[in-house]
């Protein structure tokens, strides 16, 4: 088959590599009908995560038909259009039965390269690296989906394929950020960062009850999107943003900040070795700057929600979380406990993730597509590849 | 890469516990069944056990040695299994596994000790050969397996899967 494939740092070629089987009793087969970019995926392009191998397949946010099944599946099958999270949950283990997908305890195959970073190991996520698993990504024509009973969701009629494409991961993560706010009446949620996990945050504060949902960034049409759904929108460029926000909260603060921005705020394009190392000093000095900010900004007592992917940082102000008694909550995606009701709510119309995907291409040029995404070229929120 | 050599040869023994949410006595059969031995060993050294506690051993070493050894497996023990290898073991070791109940739901703990005792008191080049990657890590990397085979079924994997790389797919 043809998959789109990390072949060293900012290298990206289509190339064809084997068919995925199935290989353990749980395992199903889906034929990729859409998968998107990740902000994520640019950390791995840019070569800030180790561990990525040459000819790994790409890909984490899909979905998909199932075309061949495991003995062990006994809820999926063949034909079923299916919307799958990014992390591999098993269904079986403590973490999953609390709802603590992302942490699952069994899915990831090579622990022993995680274990030392973390302490302990994760569950397995889709193509982020070997230290994340090393599953093979959905940036492909087929892919394979182990534990397809907890980790395949059927998509119902009435929502589309691109709207179920995103309750993958971008729709789950910023529904999880906003659900960590714990939102009350009368609560103003603010959210930094308005590509796909940042809106889907803005959008779940909403339908989770928010007060005012305050939207920040710099790009245009990305504050568009935004204030097309009803958020307040402040252009970090244009705005004092702390200022802002006792403006627009009665010098009280919101009572939750949530952080999607994490390290592609800062992506730019791939230099020597010697500039790759210091544009990562400045990807963490930037995306400490919108964390401290959000830190600052929240009220006494608030929550700061963290869905930015971040590595080691090594300054944080953590006094300023424990004066003014801030509640910190975080987490990768513990999407299979929020697809469910995800899907419920773009039925209804309430939660719009399609608009995300502002540019299709297929999958012979989706290195065009990681380009544009890249670049932030002609508004581009998500790339969209169809195999 | 020296270091996980070096450290072998000052600390051939190696312990490490986890804990898996299911009754103590169900983890044990699934312990002795032979199969299972093979499959979460697999990391580190060919396993073919017999029914009846007895097991062989082939470990090859980074650099293409072999190394062999015979274990027996005492399950007289309520809350412990306890083997260790033969006379003639190319490695002679022994190794125990204790059972304790984890606290709330959480199930049973294990707790893996393992000791690779040189022959003659002090690490021998063989051993150093073979353990390139840390014992911890040999032991860690089973009970992580066996973790996931005691509540999956399954022990997660990427072999054979898509890349491009030796002809198309991960071995």
């Amino acid at each position: 088959m043809r998959a789109l494939c990390w072949n060293g740092v900012n290298d990206l070629r289509v190339e064809t590599v084997a068919d995925p089987e199935i290989i353990n009793p749980n395992d199903v087969i889906l034929k990729v009908r859409l998968s998107t970019t990740c902000g994520s995926d640019l950390h791995l392009i840019d070569g800030l995560i180790p561990t990525m191998k040459a000819g790994d397949v790409l890909g984490h946010e899909f979905m998909g038909e199932v075309v061949d099944v495991g003995r062990g599946v006994m809820k999926v099958k063949k034909g079923d259009r299916v919307v799958v999270p990014s992390f591999i949950a098993c269904g079986n283990c403590w973490y999953c039965a609390h709802d603590l997908y992302s942490l699952c305890d069994t899915t990831h195959p090579k622990p022993e390269l995680q274990e030392p970073l973390l302490g302990y190991p994760t569950a397995g996520i889709y193509a982020y690296s070997h230290a994340f698993g090393g599953y093979a990504g959905s940036h492909a024509e087929y892919i394979r989906v182990p534990f397809a009973d907890t980790d395949c969701f059927v998509v119902p009629d009435g929502v589309s394929d691109e709207t179920a494409l995103f309750i993958s991961d971008a729709a789950p993560t910023g529904f999880m950020g906003a659900d960590f706010c714990n939102i009350q009446r009368g609560d103003v949620v603010a959210v930094w960062g308005c590509g796909g996990v940042g809106l889907m945050a803005q959008q779940g504060a909403m339908i989770l009850g928010a007060e005012r949902v305050i939207a920040i960034d710099r790009y245009p049409e990305r504050l568009a999107q935004a204030a097309a759904f009803g958020a307040t929108t402040l252009d970090y460029t244009k705005v004092d943003v702390i200022d802002a926000l006792k403006e627009l909260t009665g010098g009280r603060g919101p009572d939750a900040c949530i952080d999607a921005v994490g390290m592609e705020a800062g992506g730019t394009g791939l230099q020597q070795a010697y500039d790759r190392v210091k544009q990562a000093l400045y990807l963490e000095t930037d995306r400490g700057t919108a964390l401290r900010e959000a830190m600052l900004a929240v009220r006494k007592g608030g929550t700061l929600s963290i869905l930015g992917v971040y590595g080691l940082m090594d300054k944080f102000p953590l006094g300023l979380l424990m004066n003014k008694g801030v509640t910190v909550r975080t987490a990768q995606q513990h999407g299979q406990a929020y697809v469910p009701r995800l899907l419920e709510h773009a039925q209804r119309g309430e939660l719009t993730p399609a608009a995300l995907a502002t540019h299709r291409f297929s999958l012979e040029d989706s290195p065009r597509g990681y380009h544009m995404f890249k670049h932030k070229e002609d508004g581009c929120v998500r790339a969209v590849f169809a195999p | 890469m020296n270091a996980p050599a070096a450290q072998a040869a000052l600390d051939a023994s190696a312990r490490a516990g986890v804990t898996i949410g299911r009754p103590a006595e169900e983890l044990r059969t699934l312990w002795l069944q032979p199969d299972t031995q093979s499959r979460i060993w697999a990391h580190f050294a060919n396993v073919t056990a017999s029914g009846d506690g007895a097991a062989d051993w082939v470990a090859h070493g980074p650099a293409g040695g072999e190394y062999r050894w015979q274990t027996q497996t005492d399950a007289s023990a309520a809350d412990a299994l306890r083997w260790t290898s033969l006379d003639g073991a190319d490695v002679a070791n022994a190794g125990s596994l204790r059972f304790r109940p984890a606290p709330g739901d959480r199930g049973t703990e294990l707790h893996l000790d393992i000791r690779f005792d040189p022959p003659g008191g002090i690490v021998g080049e063989a051993a150093v050969k073979l353990f390139r990657i840390v014992p911890r890590e040999i032991v860690l990397t089973a009970l992580y397996r066996f973790r996931a085979l005691a509540l999956t079924g399954e022990i997660p994997t990427t072999d054979h899967q898509p890349a491009a790389r030796n002809g198309g797919t991960d071995r």
